[in-house]
């Protein structure tokens, strides 16, 4: 994987349906890959062994790289079940999680905490403290597998604090702006 | 080695009688119009397809020798324009229109402007398909021909006459509960609706007329007795233009899902020689009833007490047709052309249908759809990305899709009929589940986990077969299969995510200069149109 940051091949990944192949009471499982027993079978076909000792054929059908907007996605059929995988570090999983909920949940009143929702370097910071924005408004620009990505305002507000610097590094789920 | 010898494969079938057609149209598309292709070209037959913008690279357009296109996706606008397909026959120079299944097969409509036209309809006389689409007329003739037809009502009804209504609830209460209401117009599960008492009588007669109005343009219905815990057994008919009818077996199609089948065998388990002898008798009675000509079906319930109750008669090849082709030992595409030719039926058919009172032969079809088996059976159309069909004795696959090809949005989810036969029905269910096993497709999901499933199933080997199987058995069990499945899927992603498993096909990273065109504004819409092309991207 050339991108790097999806693969980890010493923690747990955390794999999830994609949503096109997500039904409700799919849950995240986190997987130790040196401890199950998947072997090989040429390109695009392995056999995993289960608890129970069967061997189960898998296919693996497309493998997409992540991006900043989603994790690596990879294609397996089980028995002719057909799922798109979503599959990242779990430490890393958790922080998007952390992330998605501080969006959604953000209230319309009180202050809202801006966080990153992919990793990169600032390329630019388009407010400061004291600002007043609009919803839409650019506030950060974050650049990630050489795409500018503009990070803006989900509410009008005053922008209380701005919490990073141009050509800093941040992580996924980083605090980057608080808007009162 | 002469040039005539050359272009006619089968010399022997030119011979005698009429002689065969030089090229004919196949009004259809997806598997059933390969299939017809080819059994065209067996006959040294040239074939016209015909196709809408949706199918303009499709199988059956390259494997026919000349293509004829009709117009948008759309059914009403291509494969349902009797007038653009007409013309296209003449223009093309065809003598016959082949119809298939489905779209314009049953429209009496359809095979009387192509015998107008001077050309000639594979299948029954106009007056025969019209006779036999009014399913109330169907059960008054099936009455007539001494046919036990379910309980209920013989005159249609019109529910927007304010007095309609109360001579039905009397009616009704003859008839007993619980009772269906069905449209007079047509079949396929449109316009029923079941009813489980009096009092829910009148909400079903005004909701099963409006739909039956928008599926047939005509809102008549009537009142049908619901036969409990009943088996779906149908008769393979074929009738010549000198009015020879043969019976060519049977088939179960019990297994299915809101009237639409899922699996199909025949001959049918578990029927008595003397039972299978009268239902081939009853079947033939219904079809000289009819003066039925080339392929038709006759379509019976079971129920518990081993008594056979008329449904309904099919005046076109059956989607499920193959498996009487593998029981029986005969290509009923190829009869049709040869009757339609003006051929009397072959040495060979008559003789398959009087071995077929007694089978040798065990045979299973299972429908391979674009469909989720874990929603209810819903569509997933998109694009096919690995393709392998089982191969080797006894197995036989129509299709019309491979790798890399759309599943398109407008048309049925069918992609492929898996067909196997053995001696007998247990060797037959062994080989459908090692030809199971060896399907692989992704980029779609199909209904390949519920054909596994049944292929498993002690109460399907057991032959343990009605029409409300597929409720009770599967959708009790689907969702902890397919959890099973995931956690093995998973496991499989954590590998393939470390490295130590390869996949089949690798993604390149997306082009940033080409994303720049479109502008996605930012990180969040880009995510949010890459889901939208996820509904039917791969």
């Amino acid at each position: 994987m050339s991108d790097g940051w999806s693969t980890n091949p010493t923690g747990l990944v955390r794999v999830v349906p994609a949503p096109a192949s997500r039904l409700p009471g799919d849950e995240p499982r986190d997987i130790d890959p040196a401890a199950v027993a998947v072997e090989r079978r040429g390109p695009g076909r392995a056999v995993v062994r289960t608890a129970d000792r069967r061997k189960v054929p898998v296919v693996i059908g497309e493998d997409r790289p992540a991006s900043p907007a989603r994790p690596r996605t990879i294609e397996v059929v089980v028995d002719g079940w057909r799922f798109e995988l979503e599959v990242e570090d779990a430490a890393r999983a958790a922080l998007r999680e952390r992330a998605t909920r501080a969006r959604v949940h953000g209230s319309a009143n009180g202050p809202l905490e801006v966080h990153a929702m992919i990793p990169g370097r600032v390329a630019g910071v388009a407010v400061a403290a004291g600002d007043t924005v609009t919803a839409g408004q650019t506030l950060i620009v974050v650049e990630a597998m050489k795409m500018q990505n503009e990070l803006r305002a989900p509410r009008d507000g005053i922008v209380e604090r701005v919490a990073v610097g141009v050509g800093e590094t941040i992580d996924l789920g980083d605090l980057l702006v608080v808007l009162a | 080695m002469t040039s005539a010898a050359r272009s006619d494969p089968r010399p022997s079938l030119r011979k005698d009688g009429p002689p065969l057609f030089a090229r004919v149209l196949v009004a259809n598309r997806g598997e059933i119009a390969v299939r017809i292709i080819h059994a065209c070209h067996e006959l040294g037959i040239e074939a016209v397809a015909v196709y809408s913008d949706a199918d303009a690279e499709a199988s059956h357009v390259r494997a026919a020798d000349y293509a004829v296109r009709l117009g948008p996706p759309p059914p009403s606008e291509s494969y349902l324009r009797a007038d653009a397909i007409v013309a296209a026959a003449v223009d093309s120079g065809a003598e016959a229109i082949h119809p298939g299944y489905g779209f314009l097969s049953e429209r009496a409509s359809f095979a009387a402007s192509v015998e107008a036209a001077g050309l000639v309809f594979v299948g029954p006389a106009p007056e025969t398909i019209a006779i036999l689409g009014d399913k109330v007329a169907a059960r008054n003739l099936a009455r007539e021909a001494g046919v036990p037809v379910v309980p209920g009502t013989l005159q249609p009804v019109s529910i927007d006459r304010a007095d309609g209504i109360d001579p039905l609830i009397v009616e009704a209460q003859k008839i007993g509960f619980p009772l269906l209401v069905k449209a007079a117009a047509g079949g396929g599960g449109r316009g029923m609706r079941r009813v489980a008492s009096a009092r829910e009588l009148p909400a079903a007669l005004a909701a099963g007329a409006a739909e039956a109005l928008s599926a047939f343009g005509d809102g008549s219905v009537y009142l049908e007795r619901e036969i409990l815990r009943a088996r779906h057994i149908e008769v393979q008919l074929m009738g010549d233009r000198d009015g020879t009818i043969v019976a060519l077996g049977e088939r179960d199609c019990s297994l299915q899902r809101r009237h639409q089948k899922l699996v199909e065998e025949a001959p049918a388990p578990g029927l008595s020689d003397k039972e299978r002898g009268e239902l081939h008798a009853m079947a033939i009675r219904l079809g000289r009833a009819a003066r039925l000509r080339n392929a038709s079906t006759a379509e019976f319930l079971f129920d518990e007490d081993r008594r056979f109750w008329f449904l309904e008669v099919n005046t076109r090849l059956q989607v499920e047709h193959g498996v009487t082709e593998l029981a029986a030992d005969v290509d009923l595409v190829r009869e049709q052309l040869l009757v339609a030719a003006g051929r009397p039926l072959s040495a060979r058919l008559v003789a398959a249908s009087i071995a077929a009172a007694r089978p040798v032969r065990h045979a299973i079809e299972v429908r391979l759809s674009a469909e989720d088996p874990a929603r209810a059976f819903a569509p997933a159309p998109g694009r096919i990305g690995g393709w392998r069909m089982p191969v080797g004795p006894g197995v036989r696959v129509d299709t019309a899709v491979e790798a890399g090809e759309r599943v398109p949005p407008d048309y049925d989810p069918l992609i492929a009929k898996l067909l196997v036969v053995d001696a007998d029905r247990a060797s037959a269910i062994v080989r459908l589940g090692r030809a199971l096993d060896e399907v692989e497709i992704t980029g779609i999901q199909t209904t390949l986990p519920f054909h596994r499933f049944v292929a498993a199933h002690a109460g399907f080997q057991a032959g343990e077969l009605s029409t409300g199987w597929v409720a009770q058995e599967w959708d009790a069990a689907v969702a902890d299969i397919r959890q099973a499945a995931l956690a093995i899927a998973a496991e499989a992603a954590a590998a393939v995510d470390a490295g130590r498993v390869v996949a089949g096909a690798s993604t390149a990273a997306p082009d940033p200069s080409r994303l720049a065109v479109a502008e996605p504004a930012d990180a969040w819409q880009l995510a949010a149109r890459e889901d939208a092309l996820d509904r039917w991207s791969r």
